[in-house]
């Protein structure tokens, strides 16, 4: 399993190098922008007043900006899951499935290495690629710190990064999970980031709109913290969120060890109804000429 | 470690992908030490039945055993034991051949001996140096060839081993094949390329849509099949008197010669051919090729 662990992260070391660097600049430049921020206090709130409700509600709501938990949800923890989620739903539906589809796999398992090892391998792999950006954004806000005179510490800091990496894994793993389900990883990849996107619009709105709020509990984002989470982590979401996450892994590392590996070329098989759509289609044009 | 004298075994062995049944029951057994060739066209079940014996595919039915052991329960220690190549090579585009080789070696507790290594590239023309994206098809074939081997393994499942090779290094791998065996390896291969396994194949399996319709040591089945005798005239055909003899059909005819295909012992022939006179009898074995083409138009 270390050894696999070993080779995924060598693998996603410019994942690592790219967005880390990439996050740990915007970090840096937020600091940089909190004291022109707040010189600048009155036209701001004005300008937030001008906006709707529901505008708002997408950057963190109508939380005072000005406060630390509240400037780094409405500058960065606010969104930021939709954009890193990317990067932890196109590692967790690739983790076997890339392999699988480009014919590599095949080989790695006729060598001495168990599927769990392998699964289990590359799936701590994944969580410590998510840890490494994070900690990469975390060094950017803390170098940043210093200047800002933001009323937090650097400790305090790293909690909505403790937050925001349940849901990274949270939605990784389901990635993985529905990359072994579904016929081809870039339908376990638009699925997720469909279910991602769909989960951000609802629990921003949800925090206007009390009618959407029973749909909400079915959200992930909702047990998600935020720039909140500087005030102390609400431990009960956060380990139920890591807990549904181990639980599609483990769907998922069960779905694995029943598979039969497919080798390079029969990656893109299409669903049952598709192909039997598909065919029809092939027939009445075939019959058409 | 296993001793037995039986390194592949397998018994009634099923698998279906839908409603395409790729094998339909297969049964082999493969003994130390020889080199067994596998053939068949595309499609008849070669790299399933290969796939199945190292639990990369799990079969619907039937029974396998490697070096003695259940593929599905001790997949670590039959792949620990085991060398592969498989059909269709895909290696990683961003790294080179050494960098994949030795990552290949770590998945193996890093058992292979680089200067062994080495010493295969050389001897295939593989430059260790290049990245898997830049080399051609045959080189992806060399580096499959030198990772399946660089570990020593008891046993090697090679899937159409010499794919994409040119004529030189095809030759090479035969002898590395050779070697293998020599040094006490069970060698395991598919081909479709006939010439390949009547050279390297102690005995040979031949399976046809899905089941195994033929095993047999690869000189006796030469010799034993469909011959080929060409017969000229003193005094025109005597085609009546050819017709109807046990075991024998004619194939073509000339002005006064007759090609014949015989079946089995060629007594009653010769006894017929006796009444006649004949200026000319030439007999040919059938190559492998031949055979195979027979099993199939059969």
């Amino acid at each position: 399993m270390f050894t696999i662990f070993n080779q995924s992260m060598r693998r996603w070391k410019w994942q690592i190098v790219g967005w880390g660097s990439s996050l740990l600049i915007i970090a840096v430049y937020l600091m940089w922008l909190y004291k022109p921020m707040v010189e600048q206090q009155a036209q701001l709130k004005n300008l937030f007043d001008a906006y709707g409700k529901e505008m708002l509600s997408f950057f963190g709501g109508t939380v005072d900006i000005f406060s630390a938990g509240g400037y780094l949800n409405f500058a960065f923890f606010s969104y930021v899951p939709v954009a890193i989620g990317i990067l932890a739903l196109l590692l967790g539906s690739g983790l076997v499935v890339a392999d699988e589809e480009k014919g590599t796999l095949d080989l790695i398992l006729a060598h001495p290495v168990t599927r769990t090892a392998l699964f289990w391998g590359r799936w701590l792999a994944l969580v410590a690629t998510l840890i490494a950006v994070l900690l990469l954004t975390w060094s950017g806000f803390a170098v940043g710190l210093s200047w800002t005179g933001l009323d937090t510490t650097v400790w305090q800091v790293l909690l909505p990064h403790i937050s925001l990496l349940s849901i990274l894994v949270l939605f990784g793993t389901l990635a993985l999970f529905l990359s072994l389900l579904l016929p081809s990883r870039t339908l376990a990849a638009s699925v997720t980031g469909a279910l991602l996107v769909v989960s951000y619009i609802l629990t921003s709105l949800a925090s206007v709109n009390d009618t959407l709020e029973p749909l909400n509990t079915f959200s992930p984002l909702k047990y998600y913290q935020g720039g909140s989470a500087i005030n102390g982590l609400e431990w009960g979401p956060l380990l139920s969120t890591l807990g549904i996450a181990l639980f599609f892994g483990a769907l998922a590392w069960l779905l694995f060890l029943r598979r039969d590996i497919r080798v390079s070329g029969e990656g893109n098989w299409r669903l049952p109804f598709l192909s039997r759509k598909m065919k029809a289609s092939a027939a009445n044009h075939a019959n058409l000429r | 470690m296993n001793t037995s004298s039986v390194v592949l075994h397998a018994q009634g062995l099923t698998k279906s992908y839908g409603n395409v049944r790729a094998l339909r029951g297969v049964d082999l057994e493969v003994q130390r030490g020889e080199v067994f060739g596998f053939l068949g066209p595309n499609g008849a079940g070669k790299t399933t039945t290969i796939r199945i014996l190292l639990d990369l595919i799990r079969p619907d039915g039937g029974m396998v055993r490697v070096l003695g052991l259940d593929p599905q329960k001790d997949s670590l220690a039959v792949r620990a034991r085991s060398g592969y190549l498989p059909g269709e090579l895909h290696l990683e585009d961003a790294e080179t051949v050494e960098t994949t080789l030795k990552q290949f070696n770590a998945l193996r507790g890093r058992k292979a001996d680089w200067t062994y290594v080495r010493g295969l590239a050389d001897r295939l023309d593989l430059d260790l140096k290049t990245q898997a994206k830049n080399l051609s098809k045959g080189n992806k074939q060399k580096a499959g060839v030198v990772q399946a081997l660089m570990h020593r393994p008891e046993l090697l499942l090679l899937d159409e081993p010499t794919s994409g090779l040119d004529p030189l290094i095809q030759q090479e791998v035969h002898k590395l094949i050779g070697e293998a065996k020599a040094n006490g390896a069970t060698v395991f291969f598919s081909s479709h390329v006939i010439g390949e396994v009547e050279q390297l194949a102690d005995r040979v399996g031949i399976i046809r849509k899905g089941v195994v319709v033929e095993v047999a040591e690869t000189q006796a089945l030469i010799k034993r099949a469909l011959r080929r005798a060409r017969v000229r005239f003193g005094g025109g055909i005597q085609i009546p008197a050819l017709e109807g003899i046990p075991g024998v059909s004619i194939l073509s005819r000339g002005a006064d010669s007759v090609t014949l295909q015989i079946e089995g012992e060629m007594d009653a022939l010769i006894k017929a051919l006796a009444k006649f006179p004949v200026i000319e009898f030439e007999t040919e074995r059938p190559s492998l090729e031949e055979i195979f083409l027979a099993y199939y138009e059969r």
